[in-house]
């Protein structure tokens, strides 16, 4: 356990660390002046470039650059934003719940819905039903999610009317932004009317959540369907079979706890496809994410802003993946190192 | 335990055939194949089959709806976008520039993997398993992230996302070719060709290797439906082909700003986006499908 631990946090650490050299070596990477790149302040003269050159520590050599630039980063120094003046840090703090908030409902679904349903098909094998529900997610698991988001928006939006076509709640309400997360800075907020405010953000909600839901959800089908396969075909299942436990029990005991041990370690790999998803589908949807962020930044060349995004998106998604290892490894410790499962 | 399979026959059906034939028998995965292979037939001979000149404008013949519609001509079978140009030409040469360079990177992808797979595999201790930790986080960034960084760094275009995709997809082909090869480094039969003094080029060439060409057919499946994807979600965002390209993605983004007046300029692309990739899981499923019967008949 603690020999686990220690690995983990190794090999978190020198992640974040490769990833932190990477984000740095982007400073000169990018075209441009590295000065910029790196601050986002654009010098008036060269007296402010030289004390500003001073100041990042951009005349020492490169470790001693480095490492400057890890303490920046930790201290929250994380620079301003090319185009809109803001310091990076608060406007990552805003887009990053955003996506978050999103994928977490999208995995929610998928979660509640996928599993129950893969279990089904798992369990009846090759009869219709079985081959209706394999039909159904390989189709769903097929579609290009922003063609998917834009029949949505044709549909549900635009003809039918029913839902909002972009942004998170109607500016009617003003919610101050404390959590990130809409619908609880909602409940937090005071003197706006909860249960309207509630129900315009749930409208907001639902179709970019639908359209990344479906495509999580059809993924996680399968994944349960195959694994419930595999479980029901080993000898212990016929072990149990024979000793005249009923089919309830047999799954409830047996099956169930087995097939789920190994859709852990494909969770991981799921979520960095629900991320790039929902990075996605938030440009269709005006939804403030940090995947609208992004493409915005790269649309008009905002380096410092593309620097501390990548960062910040990809420790947010190997945080998720090694967190997700490491507990799949609490509960299964017979699996020495990570494997990964199949489809 | 231990059972006897006698085969009847004096033929000896090779793995290939007889994985070939438990494809066969799934008429689904079949179908998807025969899809799969229709839409390789448009890459491939795209300036035979394309009627006109998928760039060439014509203002004469602005938003034609597609011939099954009552104000749709046959000679634009599938209409004609806001220029004019021809949209069946657009989506068979959008064929060619989607299918076409995914499969070409998935298989740059593939021979990069499996070579460091494969010495990754073939080490032992500290090195191979930086190389595994270092490349399963890599393997966690998102191709849209990677995308972004190079075109930030070295511009637009299709060659560069193509390069984003690359990088993305190469991590799981050295993760799978790195367990094959480790497990099969075990396996008796290496050890008699180690005995014989065959070194490790050989070792790989003459035994791993073609145990590994299924698991590698199988994962290129994958790899490719998600390429297809990636590629043209990276042209529908602008960070890939440049519109005038018709690249399937940036077909959908074009068709996007008169998506009112002429839907079909969004529906038809992005339906054969969806019939390449659907076809393309179909047939991944049978494989797997196919190599699993063979494997516990």
């Amino acid at each position: 356990m603690i020999n686990a631990l220690s690995r983990y946090t190794i090999l978190f650490t020198l992640t974040l660390l490769v990833l932190a050299l990477l984000s740095f070596s982007l400073i000169y990477m990018f075209p441009g002046d590295p000065l910029i790149n790196l601050t986002g302040l654009v010098p008036q003269n060269d007296i402010q470039r030289e004390a500003l050159i001073k100041q990042f520590k951009l005349d020492q050599p490169y470790p001693i650059q480095f490492y400057h630039y890890l303490q920046q980063l930790f201290s929250g120094n994380w620079g301003y934003s090319f185009i809109s003046g803001e310091s990076l840090r608060d406007e990552i703090g805003i887009a990053m719940p955003a996506t978050f908030e999103l994928s977490t409902y999208a995995m929610v679904i998928a979660v509640i819905i996928g599993v129950p349903v893969g279990c089904y098909a798992g369990l009846r094998s090759y009869t219709a039903s079985d081959y209706a529900i394999n039909t159904a997610s390989i189709f769903s698991y097929s579609f290009p999610v922003f063609w998917l988001a834009l029949i949505f928006i044709l549909f549900f939006s635009l003809d039918a009317g029913m839902v909002p076509l972009s942004g998170r709640i109607s500016l009617l309400f003003e919610v101050p932004n404390k959590t990130g997360f809409i619908l609880i800075d909602i409940l937090l907020a005071e003197d706006i009317n909860h249960s309207l405010a509630l129900k315009d953000a749930i409208k907001h909600l639902i179709l970019p959540t639908i359209t990344i839901g479906l495509i999580s959800t059809a993924a996680m089908i399968r994944i349960t369907r195959r694994s419930v396969i595999d479980v029901v075909n080993s000898p212990y299942i016929t072990a149990a079979r024979s000793r005249g436990l009923s089919k309830r029990q047999i799954f409830m005991r047996h099956i169930l706890r087995n097939a789920l041990l190994p859709i852990l370690p494909l969770m991981a790999i799921q979520v960095t496809t629900l991320i790039t998803n929902a990075m996605i589908v938030e440009t269709l949807f005006s939804w403030p994410g940090i995947g609208n962020w992004l493409i915005n930044a790269i649309n008009q060349r905002d380096y410092p802003a593309l620097r501390i995004g990548m960062l910040a998106v990809s420790t947010m998604v190997i945080t998720l993946t090694i967190l997700i290892d490491f507990f799949n490894r609490l509960i299964d410790p017979s699996r020495e190192k990570f494997e990964r499962g199949t489809i | 335990m231990a059972q006897f399979s006698l085969y009847q026959e004096e033929f000896h059906p090779s793995p290939w055939q007889k994985t070939w034939r438990e494809f066969r028998s799934s008429h689904i995965a079949s179908l998807g194949l025969m899809i799969l292979l229709f839409f390789l037939v448009f890459s491939l001979f795209a300036p035979i089959i394309a009627p006109y000149d998928p760039l060439q404008q014509n203002v004469n013949a602005l938003f034609i709806p597609p011939s099954w519609n009552v104000n749709g001509t046959i000679s634009h079978l599938f209409g004609t976008d806001a220029l004019g140009r021809d949209l069946f030409s657009r989506i068979v040469y959008g064929c060619r520039v989607t299918l076409g360079s995914s499969i070409l990177l998935v298989l740059v992808a593939m021979v990069v993997g499996v070579t460091i797979g494969t010495i990754a595999g073939m080490l032992e201790g500290v090195r191979s398993s930086v190389i595994n930790h270092l490349l399963d986080a890599l393997m966690a960034i998102p191709t849209l992230l990677i995308a972004i960084i190079i075109v930030a760094v070295l511009g637009t275009g299709l060659v560069n996302s193509m390069w984003a995709i690359t990088l993305a997809l190469t991590p799981q082909f050295v993760h799978h070719t790195r367990s094959f090869v480790r497990t099969e480094m075990k396996k008796e039969y290496v050890l008699a060709s180690k005995l014989d003094g065959a070194n490790h080029l050989q070792l790989f060439f003459y035994s791993i290797l073609p145990n590994m060409i299924e698991m590698l057919v199988v994962q290129g499946t994958i790899a490719l439906s998600i390429a297809v994807i990636d590629i043209s979600a990276l042209g529908f965002l602008n960070l890939g082909a440049r519109p005038p390209v018709p690249e399937l993605g940036a077909m959908l983004a074009d068709g996007m700003d008169v998506a009112y007046v002429a839907p079909w300029t969004v529906a038809l692309p992005g339906l054969t986006i969806f019939l390449i990739v659907l076809a393309i899981n179909v047939v991944g499923d049978g494989l797997r499908s196919a190599l699993r019967k063979r494997l516990t008949q």
